[in-house]
């Protein structure tokens, strides 16, 4: 009998448990009690499951007789037979036929009949009603487990690790960036698309997740597996963008409600921007969907992202690839994926042709034992005809009794679930620890980037107040305007004796020191382009130390305007010298009274006197420049004659920190440029790292 | 307007140019696109110094396309193993039509001397179609094994004719496209696209397949490409593909438009496309002016001048100036006297022995930063960087360099005229001659006036008159002071500015230009490799 075989495999699980039951029928409704401890006795909806199995199972069989290609000589079919004498009398296939069977029979008789035409539609009709005839009933039954404190620890742990991976930023190119990137978005993904839905529900069913190559023939495994064209098949590569979720009617609940994949699943909805279609179909054991995925490795490079992204929310990883294909690079690496992750895999070989199959297989086998993934499940798929984008049923027995086996044996079913689950969280250890050491990479790499600015600015306010100091400010227009200035005896002119600063009415006939003016202007823009030259020195000096720091500082670098003096330094610099001046001159006004005894006999021109000050405090005297007699100081003669040798130090030093502080007021809104480039690649927080840390211990202990 | 000429000369000119290119943009271009020039460089030379009669074609793919297969089928024998197991061909075989200079060409390409096969069998109809042929079967690029293999990637970056190797289940696989097709894209005329194993599908299925390649091919840049169907096995459409084959090699033209293409395909990364714009590798009359000006300000030639001017008239007032309103004016109390600064105007005048000559650092600093600033605008940054340093490496001098050179002009400011002295003896005189007049007029008012003596009205008036021509003398003193001045000032001015331009021609304008002309040559050598846009047809005549 051709379905013998199959029908082996199937009923090979239920008789390790129950024993000596004859009858497969009976076995499975009495496994299905059995997971029932909360009833105790056959009540309907622990009936009506294994019904539904059943159902399913005898439409197999229907479509098994069709098509007489057994696989029961399949050799990687054959070693998970090891108990063929179990197979079941046929006759015994109605013993067990109770009123609600008989239902569902009609129901699937109905069904049957609307294959060929509509089996979509169909589908989902049928598949509606099973779920308001029977889901209700037989959804209480796989919610008891959890909440257990543990599992609450486990769930607060990990949402705090949502939150900070969330708030994680990234914004420099630095190595590596763009894996930690990938890894903080996978990561995010997988929390919200698995790890969390698996922990709330954790009686979800099995997500399988079929991915692979482009053009291996997913789509055409899910469609046979369906029983129907749920997902479209092609010579055009790649086939599949939208991914698509194959369910038995009476888990539609958990896929609407929003419990597995939330967010794909919540734009199903609207045809036009679903990411992810819906499908029901009664062929699918209950307990156990399965996804339909876009390639991995096609020119289309989104397509990429979301199989890795589904494949991160799966339960169970079945990977399809082919006789043509399976030393390619990007399978391996998808393998070495699942091996990472400690994923339940299963390996489909598919389109093998028949005069190769046995190398092509050993080959496979040894390279997969090579690699360590020696006993991994495989099903071997011969290349054949393909119709109305399916399989012949039979070629795909094995791995639809695997799946059976899941949905009926909960504990298996949980076995893997918990498998890849637990394989998922372990590579938290690693990852999250990962991430946090890239991250405290960039808050390092940020403060190496501020502290270059700053090296830059301050090497140039250090420059600039060399330059105040050593005289050297004292040359060209400066120096010839004093010597105007002083040479044409407008400097002591300006001192008048007997005739009080106070009594000198403003617009008196004393004329305007005029030179005074000249000198002042000139050391204005002296001053000035000391500062520009200096502050554009340092905004040279910043991007040649960023682009040392390739590849993020070169990047930042290359912003506009970085690499040279603000556009409004000018201006500011104007201002600030202006304003200091002003400052000199008010020095100048409120000490002069100070020597009283002085004041009593001479008055002076406080713009001449404010020019004096400055050309001595600018380092008059001390300078390179010629000056014959080489030691004259005379401003600073005139000054302490005037203010006290005292006071002349404490103006000095009150002018001198007046200006640098300007300057640095100046370099600071330079600096800011630099800040906000910083700022503009995001701003990572300082602490994330730590927080990180923590939060995965947090979670490792709480397991 | 042809976008690619392929003939000899102008593959030789256009190499010469890239050449060049390699040689100005040490530095200034990224070392990796630099690197891959010189490769590029060398590879074309080897080729174009290999045989020429020979046509490297590579059959390129994935691993279970069917290259081996195709290869053996093109060949009419079994010459490379073809199996089941992937991946297959781990070694490039070569079969070659037409052995006569064809070995030095296999050594060039690293083919094992094992691997390489001779089909001069006068038995092939289409031999001398072939002939010139050298056909490699590449071991594939995407397989687990090419991850620690290179030896597709170098072949396919030799060959002269790449045939991309597809089939229906692999032809939109990321690792051809993404890495080579994309990568090589410009290279029409020397891809060539088979897909294999076409009896796995209905003649339908072909057709939607080959549309599907070619709008993926489309996308990614390739205008025309050829794409043949075949099935290596059943030998279907492999006639077809021989005949594709066949004439490409007849035009011997292939290595030439492999290298031409490589070349477009590495201009861009050298630079990007730049505008048409002449380059100036002169710096411009206003150019230079502003640069003049500029240091002229830094060292202040228009306050020395001033300087020299007003402190000559003011200390001529001492020497030239009428005695009487000198002293009349020295009167007053001295300020200085009140504060116990004795011999303040010494230390005055001590500063004020020769006019300074010296340049302000920073002032120079932006002057030339101005300049190479405007020479520099529309030049790529790294061309920039260079004429930037080469501008500041001197300027650093500069400053000294200005005063070095205009010491010897700056007039001293303590120096006294031969004429002043002979005024101010003159002045003395008068006074001398002004008191002597005073003191006889008053004698003789005191004791009368005898009567052979001179009345005394006739006294006042030489007394009125030495008076009179004191002032008269420092009226006409002060504006031959003023003159000379104003006139040296001038001079000055003028002197102090011709030096400066020189040295700023020197050490500034000369090293910028020769840094302009080494990019003015990469210019050029751009524009002949065809990096520089076009000009719109009409725009010019």
């Amino acid at each position: 009998m051709e379905t013998e075989p199959s029908m082996g495999e199937q009923t090979l699980t239920f008789t390790a448990i129950s024993a000596g039951t004859p009858d497969p029928r009976e076995s499975a409704a009495a496994r299905v009690e059995d997971d029932d401890p909360p009833t105790g006795e056959i009540d309907l909806p622990g009936d009506l499951a294994g019904d539904t199995v059943y159902s399913d199972f005898g439409a197999f069989e229907d479509s098994e007789d069709d098509d007489l290609a057994a696989s029961g000589d399949d050799p990687a079919g054959s070693r998970d037979l090891d108990d063929p004498i179990d197979l079941d009398d046929p006759v015994a296939l109605g013993d067990l036929d109770d009123l609600d069977l008989e239902d569902d029979q009609d129901d699937r008789v109905d069904l049957d009949d609307l294959a060929g035409d509509d089996v979509g539609k169909s589908d989902r009709d049928s598949g509606k009603i099973d779920a308001f005839d029977f889901g209700v009933g037989a959804r209480p039954e796989r919610e008891p487990r959890v909440p257990d404190p543990i599992a609450k620890q486990v769930e607060a742990a990990l949402s705090t690790l949502r939150e900070l991976i969330g708030g994680i930023r990234l914004g420099l190119e630095l190595p590596g960036v763009e894996k930690a990137r990938k890894s903080r978005q996978e990561i995010l993904a997988q929390l919200d698309d698995y790890v969390v839905p698996r922990l709330t529900f954790s009686t979800a069913p099995a997500l399988v997740v079929v991915a692979g190559s482009t053009g291996a023939g997913k789509s055409t495994l899910v469609n046979t597996l369906a029983g129907a064209k749920v997902s479209a098949t092609g010579v055009r590569r790649p086939t599949t963008s939208v991914p698509v979720l194959v369910f038995h009617p009476s888990d539609r609940a958990w896929f609407q409600e929003g419990g597995v994949l939330p967010d794909l699943v919540a734009t199903a909805g609207a045809p036009e921007q679903a990411q992810i279609v819906l499908t029901e179909t009664e062929r699918l054991p209950e307990g156990v969907a399965v996804l339909d995925t876009p390639d991995i490795d096609s020119v289309v490079e989104e397509n990429h992202a979301v199989a890795h992204r589904l494949l991160a929310a799966a339960d169970l990883w079945v990977f399809v690839t082919t006789a043509a294909r399976y030393a390619d690079a990007p399978a391996w690496r998808l393998l070495r994926l699942a091996k990472e992750r400690g994923a339940r895999l299963a390996i489909v070989l598919s389109r093998v042709p028949g005069r190769s199959k046995d190398v092509v297989v050993a080959h496979f086998t040894r390279m997969l034992e090579d690699y360590g993934l020696g006993d991994v499940e495989r099903f071997v798929i011969p290349e054949c005809a393909v119709t109305d984008g399916r399989l012949p049923s039979a070629e795909v027995t094995e791995l639809r009794m695997w799946l059976a086996e899941l949905s009926v044996d909960e504990e298996s079913r949980d076995r893997a679930v918990q498998q890849t689950l637990s394989g998922v969280l372990d590579s938290f250890r690693t990852r999250i620890p990962e991430l946090a050491r890239h991250l405290e990479a960039q808050v390092a790499f940020r403060a190496e980037m501020r502290a270059d600015v700053e090296a830059a600015y301050g090497t140039a306010l250090a420059e600039i107040d060399e330059a105040m100091r050593s005289g050297s400010l004292l040359r060209g227009e400066i120096l010839a305007r004093w010597q105007d200035f002083s040479g044409t005896g407008e400097l002591i002119r300006s001192l008048h004796v007997g005739r009080s600063r106070r009594l000198r009415a403003p617009g008196s006939k004393h004329q305007e020191p005029a030179r005074a003016g000249t000198l002042k202007a000139a050391i204005r823009s002296g001053l000035e382009a000391v500062i520009i030259a200096a502050a554009h020195r340092a905004s040279e000096e910043v991007v040649v130390r960023w682009g040392y720091r390739a590849p993020a500082g070169t990047a930042l670098a290359a912003t506009p305007g970085l690499g040279r003096a603000s556009e409004e330094l000018i201006r500011r610099a104007t201002r600030a010298i202006g304003a200091w001046q002003e400052h000199v001159l008010e020095l100048i006004r409120t000490h002069g009274v100070a020597k009283r005894s002085v004041a009593r006999v001479v008055s002076f021109d406080e713009e001449a006197l404010a020019m004096v000050f400055t050309v001595g405090l600018l380092g008059y005297g001390t300078s390179d420049v010629r000056i014959e007699t080489g030691t004259s100081v005379m401003p600073q003669r005139l000054l302490r004659a005037l203010f006290g040798a005292e006071y002349l130090r404490n103006m000095s030093a009150k002018a001198r920190n007046d200006l640098r502080a300007r300057v640095s007021m100046l370099f600071d809104e330079e600096m800011i440029r630099y800040a906000d480039a910083l700022d503009h690649a995001g701003i990572p927080d300082e602490n994330a790292a730590t927080h990180l840390y923590q939060a995965t211990y947090n979670l490792e202990v709480a397991r | 307007m042809t976008t690619v000429t392929t003939s000899g000369n102008d593959l030789a000119a256009r190499l010469t140019a890239l050449s060049r290119i390699v040689e100005f943009g040490a530095d200034r271009v990224e070392p990796r696109a630099l690197a891959e020039a010189r490769q590029l460089l060398g590879r074309a030379g080897d080729r174009l110094a290999l045989s020429g009669e020979h046509t490297v074609v590579a059959l390129a793919g994935g691993t279970g396309s069917g290259k081996s297969t195709l290869f053996n089928a093109v060949c009419g024998l079994d010459l490379s193993p073809v199996g089941m197991r992937r991946p297959t061909t781990s070694n490039t075989h070569a079969c070659v039509w037409g052995l006569e200079g064809s070995g030095q060409l296999l050594d060039w390409l690293g083919v094992q001397s094992r691997y390489r096969f001779n089909r001069a069998s006068a038995l092939d109809r289409d031999d001398n179609r072939l002939h010139g042929l050298i056909l490699l079967d590449l071991p594939d690029h995407d397989s687990i094994r090419a991850l620690t293999d290179y030896e597709a990637d170098r072949m396919i970056g030799v060959a002269d004719l790449i045939v991309w190797v597809l089939d229906p289940q692999k032809y939109a696989d990321a690792s051809v496209h993404r890495k080579y097709v994309t990568e090589l894209a410009g290279h029409d005329a020397v891809t060539v696209f088979v897909l294999n194993q076409i009896d796995r599908l209905t003649p339908d299925e072909v057709a939607e397949c080959v549309d599907d390649l070619r709008d993926l091919l489309r996308r990614e840049g390739l205008e025309n490409p050829i794409i043949v169907t075949t099935s290596a096995l059943t030998r279907k459409g492999v006639d077809g593909f021989r005949s594709v084959v066949a004439q490409i090699v007849a035009t011997r033209r292939a290595s030439a438009q492999r290298i031409a293409a490589d070349l477009e395909r590495i201009v861009p990364q050298i630079t990007p496309p730049l505008p048409p714009v002449e380059i100036d590798v002169v710096v411009d009359r206003q150019r230079r002016t502003g640069l003049t000006d500029a240091l002229c300000d830094a060292v202040g030639v228009a306050a020395v001048a001033d300087t020299v001017e007003n402190v000559y008239a003011a200390r001529s007032v001492e020497w030239v100036g009428w005695p009487y309103a000198r002293w009349v004016t020295s009167l007053g109390t001295d300020p200085l006297r009140t504060l116990n600064l004795h011999g303040f105007r010494d230390d005055i005048r001590a500063g004020l022995t020769a006019a300074s000559v010296s340049a302000q650092p920073a002032e120079v600093d932006n002057a030339v930063q101005s300049l190479v600033d405007g020479v520099s605008s529309g030049i790529p940054d790294n061309w920039r960087y260079g004429i930037r340093d080469i501008a500041r490496a001197n300027s650093a001098n500069l400053p000294r360099a200005l005063a070095d050179e205009l010491v010897s002009v700056a007039p001293r400011l303590d120096h006294v005229p031969g004429w002043w002295q002979l005024m101010r003896l003159w002045q003395f005189l008068l006074v001398l001659l002004a008191v002597v007049g005073v003191v006889w007029a008053g004698s003789l008012l005191l004791f009368g006036v005898p009567e052979s003596q001179t009345p005394v009205p006739w006294v006042a008036a030489g007394v009125a008159v030495s008076l009179g021509l004191g002032l008269l003398t420092a009226v006409v003193s002060r504006n031959v002071v003023r003159r000379t001045a104003a006139a040296d000032r001038e001079h000055l001015e003028r002197e102090m500015r011709g030096r400066v331009e020189r040295i700023a021609e020197e050490s500034v304008i000369l090293p910028v230009e020769g840094e302009l002309a080494r990019y003015g040559e990469f210019h050029t050598a751009l524009a002949t490799v065809g990096a520089i846009q076009r000009p719109m047809a009409g725009l010019r005549g």
